[in-house]
């Protein structure tokens, strides 16, 4: 069933791409518990995937995955692949901080950090490179213009990034993840805190950085899927069901399990 | 029905004379603190003078001052400051960030707790065996080590406390940049709790100056100046200690002055570091 | 031009791999100084304890188990027991625990239940300054302004009222010093009352306002809510706070040291002078010669230090039972 989920996409494909990032038999645990069950997925490179179905059923648990960023806490563990360009990610080896610079992540709520809007983006770009100011200055101007930010606050760089209305904040997050220039984008339901016409504004520059990046969304709106998402995956109870292009999940899934969920009869 | 109503009045009664005790019971708690207030100024305000400021502790029934032991309390004061602080401060982040899920965390939790209220004349006790016994004399140095035992456990709490206040969100997100964590902690979650810590380290400082019992057999006392760290300092509390048990009427007076200094002091730290924390929940 | 490929030039890399090393090794310093920080404080607590037994090491082999229970403390035949201090460390704390509970739980109850939201914050705060006073102000305040208001106006007048009364008579026999055992009492009540006030405070809000509301709905006063609804479903908390006033009450030295006396006896009247053990120490340990009388001394200390730890245990023991229901 796995393999042909896979073949399903690539034949639905008609320019076959490559995988950015490839999850093979992955389990997770929290404690004793099994959180995610054998799942295997690959997520082409510069374009958008939706992780989507009911609450508890492991879509953010995948996400948190992709960048470790569950080592955080004690006894989540997980097993199995996750090859980034083909390298496991999942190896002991690995450096996590080096991983998290080309994984970007943007939460739920907006977490601008407690400085500068201005400082807030350069602070994850001092991390790793020694630049100048002029540089610095380029830098999160550009990241703020990518995020569609910088008409609104570049009078105001020096103002406390949580100062800023929610979306704002929000877009902030986005400018301070794609100033570290990272490879994949990983966002766990970035609009689920904001109003309509901030969360409108966020899924545009969705579509437009995925020229860019490999972007990876978790929500649970099932529009803002359809809207934002080349592929997607429904999970339930910890269990990929089923992984296509968008519009053959929303028109006419394979699972009767997607069937229900999308047309509300649970969830 | 009269019954009922009888009943009924006979709770409202009750009630009403058991608030009436409750709030009899609120006008003591503030009745104390205007009383002892009240003494202090009436009787500590009459001394005040430039010489309390400017000249040394008196011999039995001469004039002078206290600046050798206010000299002394600020400079142990500030010693036990910063022994004391960043100590607690790294054990707080231990608890709060690396440790926050380790069985080392809970146990260093209680007994933090217990250290907390612990006597202060024990540790009074504990610093004279380390340090004086050994050294064979008092010093400046054993009493600012006493004082430095008695920041620990408040700004440990403190900052554990101020730490766990910052949400794990935050911790996320500076950590999904690619900032390892000691970054995270510096960057991020100090300052998101930065007042909250300051607030710890004030509450310390107004808990400290006014201590006595740990100081008296570790500093002892002086009635000279002396900032020599290695011999016996003057502080307030223990001066004015000695001065009110005296039966010089110069002495106790400076006693009672000395006490309004050492309660005006603590009292506008604690204020002060509660005005910080308060902005911040009204935030 | 994609952001992708300007970033990863194999310079640009290497440059980032040295920089995670140092990163790495920063957050290994850094985690072990917290780390030893942490367990500083367990080092503390066990040092104080060791030093204590170390110092009162020759008093106890001396004296042994009969150091607790022998009332005479004489520097000049060297013939020390703790009974007295014993003594009057408990009847003090006991006697001021007493005094302040009913008044700190009223306190609370008055501002979670009565006071006007505005004066809520202020009044809290004032009744927390008095946790905040130094301890020795109390003493210098006790001992020049409410012992001589008691000798004269106060302990008269209850001496005469108990006055053949069996028990009672004995209990306040006189004559008024103005300070004793019951003075230091009344001071340690004061300086306690803060402590029951604030906990009890704290735990009454932890009170589902849907138990309240449902009390109230079948029409309960607001005594009969606080008694059969707030002070059960807190009770624990409560006795969490009182411990931790006794465990204040027990240690507490300054103020107790200038209005209890300072007489090694155990006498039936509460006006008597008597001794606490911190008040023992801190009185007589620079003046101690003599290596028995300073090791009897800190053997006073290592009483003390277990009975507030036992004390303090148990009630962090009590207020983490709250904490956990509460999920706080």
């Amino acid at each position: 069933m796995k393999p042909m989920l896979s073949t399903d996409l690539n034949a639905a494909d008609t320019t076959v791409e490559k995988a950015k990032i490839e999850v093979k038999g992955l389990n997770f645990y929290y404690g004793q518990s099994k959180a995610l069950k054998d799942i295997n997925l690959s997520l082409p490179e510069r374009s958008v995937t939706a992780f989507i179905g009911p609450s508890g059923c492991g879509k953010s648990t995948l996400l948190r995955v992709l960048n470790r960023i569950y080592e955080l806490y004690p006894k989540q563990t997980a097993e199995g692949q996750v090859l980034l360009d083909g390298k496991n990610i999942l190896d002991r080896s690995q450096d996590l901080n080096l991983l998290r610079t080309k994984i970007g992540m943007v939460f739920q709520k907006p977490t601008p950090f407690p400085m500068s809007i201005y400082e807030n983006i350069a602070f994850g770009v001092r991390l790793y490179e020694k630049i100048s100011k002029a540089e610095m200055d380029n830098r999160v101007e550009s990241a703020l213009k990518r995020a569609a930010l910088w008409n609104e606050v570049k009078d105001k760089l020096n103002a406390s990034g949580q100062s800023l209305s929610g979306g704002q904040q929000q877009r902030l997050c986005i400018a301070r993840t794609v100033a570290v220039k990272p490879e994949v984008i990983l966002l766990d339901e970035p609009a689920s805190a904001l109003d309509p016409l901030s969360t409108a504004k966020i899924e545009e520059l969705i579509d437009e950085l995925q020229a860019d990046y490999t972007i990876v969304i978790v929500t649970h709106n099932m529009q803002q899927a359809a809207r934002v998402s080349r592929q997607t995956a429904f999970m339930y109870l910890g269990e990929l069901v089923e992984f296509d292009r968008t519009e053959k999940i929303f028109t006419s899934p394979r699972e009767k399990r997607t069937q229900d969920y999308i047309t509300g009869r649970f969830g | 029905m009269s019954v009922a109503m009888s009943l009924h009045q006979r709770r409202k009664r009750k009630n009403g004379v058991m608030m009436a005790l409750c709030v009899i019971a609120a006008g003591i708690g503030l009745a104390w603190l205007a009383l002892i207030l009240g003494a202090l100024i009436y009787k500590g305000l009459s001394g005040v003078s430039l010489a309390v400021l400017t000249e040394m502790t008196p011999p039995p029934g001469d004039a002078g001052g206290l600046l050798n032991a206010i000299y002394g309390s600020i400079v142990m004061t500030i010693i036990g400051i910063v022994v004391g602080t960043p100590i607690g401060v790294l054990a707080g982040t231990y608890m709060a960030e690396y440790g926050r899920f380790s069985r080392l965390t809970t146990v260093v939790r209680f007994i933090n707790d217990i250290l907390l209220s612990a006597p202060s004349i024990i540790v009074g006790l504990f610093v004279y065996e380390l340090l004086v016994r050994p050294m064979g004399h008092f010093s400046a140095i054993a009493g600012a080590v006493a004082l430095s035992i008695l920041v620990i456990p408040v700004v440990v709490r403190t900052t554990e406390d101020m730490l766990n206040l910052v949400p794990n969100a935050l911790r996320e997100a500076g950590t999904a940049i690619g900032a390892p964590r000691w970054v995270v902690i510096r960057s991020v979650a100090y300052r998101a709790a930065l007042s909250g810590i300051v607030t710890g380290i004030l509450l310390a400082i107004a808990r400290i100056s006014g201590e006595t019992a740990p100081l008296l057999f570790t500093a002892l006392n002086n009635q000279f100046w002396s900032s020599n760290l290695n011999a016996p300092m003057a502080s307030l509390p223990v001066t004015i200690f000695q001065f009110a048990l005296s039966p010089y009427e110069e002495w106790q007076q400076l006693a009672w002055t000395g006490a309004l200094i050492i309660t005006l002091t603590v009292l506008g730290l604690s204020i002060f570091a509660r005005s910080l924390t308060g902005r911040r929940e009204d935030r | 031009m994609s952001a992708v490929s300007e970033a990863v030039t194999s310079s640009a890399m290497r440059t980032r791999e040295a920089t995670v090393r140092r990163f790495a090794l920063t957050d290994t310093i850094f985690r072990t100084a917290t780390r030893l920080s942490a367990i500083l404080v367990l080092v503390l607590l066990g040092g104080v304890a060791i030093s204590l037994f170390a110092g009162s090491w020759e008093a106890l082999s001396k004296f042994g188990f009969s150091f607790l229970t022998t009332e005479s403390w004489n520097p000049v035949t060297e013939n020390f027991g703790a009974l007295a201090p014993i003594y009057g460390t408990i009847v003090t704390s006991a006697i001021a625990i007493l005094i302040a509970v009913p008044i700190g739980i009223g306190i609370a109850v008055f501002l979670t239940e009565l006071c006007p939201r505005p004066l809520r914050r202020p009044i809290g705060i004032a009744v927390e300054l008095l946790a905040g006073i130094p301890s020795i102000i109390y003493g210098i305040w006790g001992l020049f302004v409410f012992a001589p208001f008691l000798q004269t106006k106060v302990q008269p007048f209850i001496i005469n009222i108990f006055h053949g009364i069996p028990g009672l008579s004995s209990l306040f026999a006189g004559p008024p010093y103005g300070i004793g055992l019951l003075t230091s009492s009344l001071i340690l009540a004061i300086m306690v009352l803060p402590f029951i006030t604030s906990i009890t405070k704290d735990v009454f809000d932890t009170v589902p306002a849907v138990l309240k509301e449902s009390a109230y709905g079948i029409g309960c006063t607001t005594w009969e809510v606080t008694r059969r609804v707030t002070i059960p479903y807190t009770r624990v908390g409560i006795m969490g706070g009182v411990m931790l006033g006794l465990g204040r009450a027990l240690g507490e030295t300054m103020a107790v040291t200038f209005v209890i006396g300072n007489a090694h006896r155990i006498s039936a009247s509460l006006f008597a002078p008597g001794t606490t053990i911190s008040a023992t120490i801190a009185n007589e340990f620079t003046e101690a010669d003599g290596e028995l009388y300073t090791s009897s001394l800190v053997a006073l200390g290592l009483i003390l230090f277990v009975i507030t730890f036992i004390i303090l245990a148990i009630a962090r023991y009590m207020l983490l039972r709250i904490d956990s229901r509460t999920g706080a």
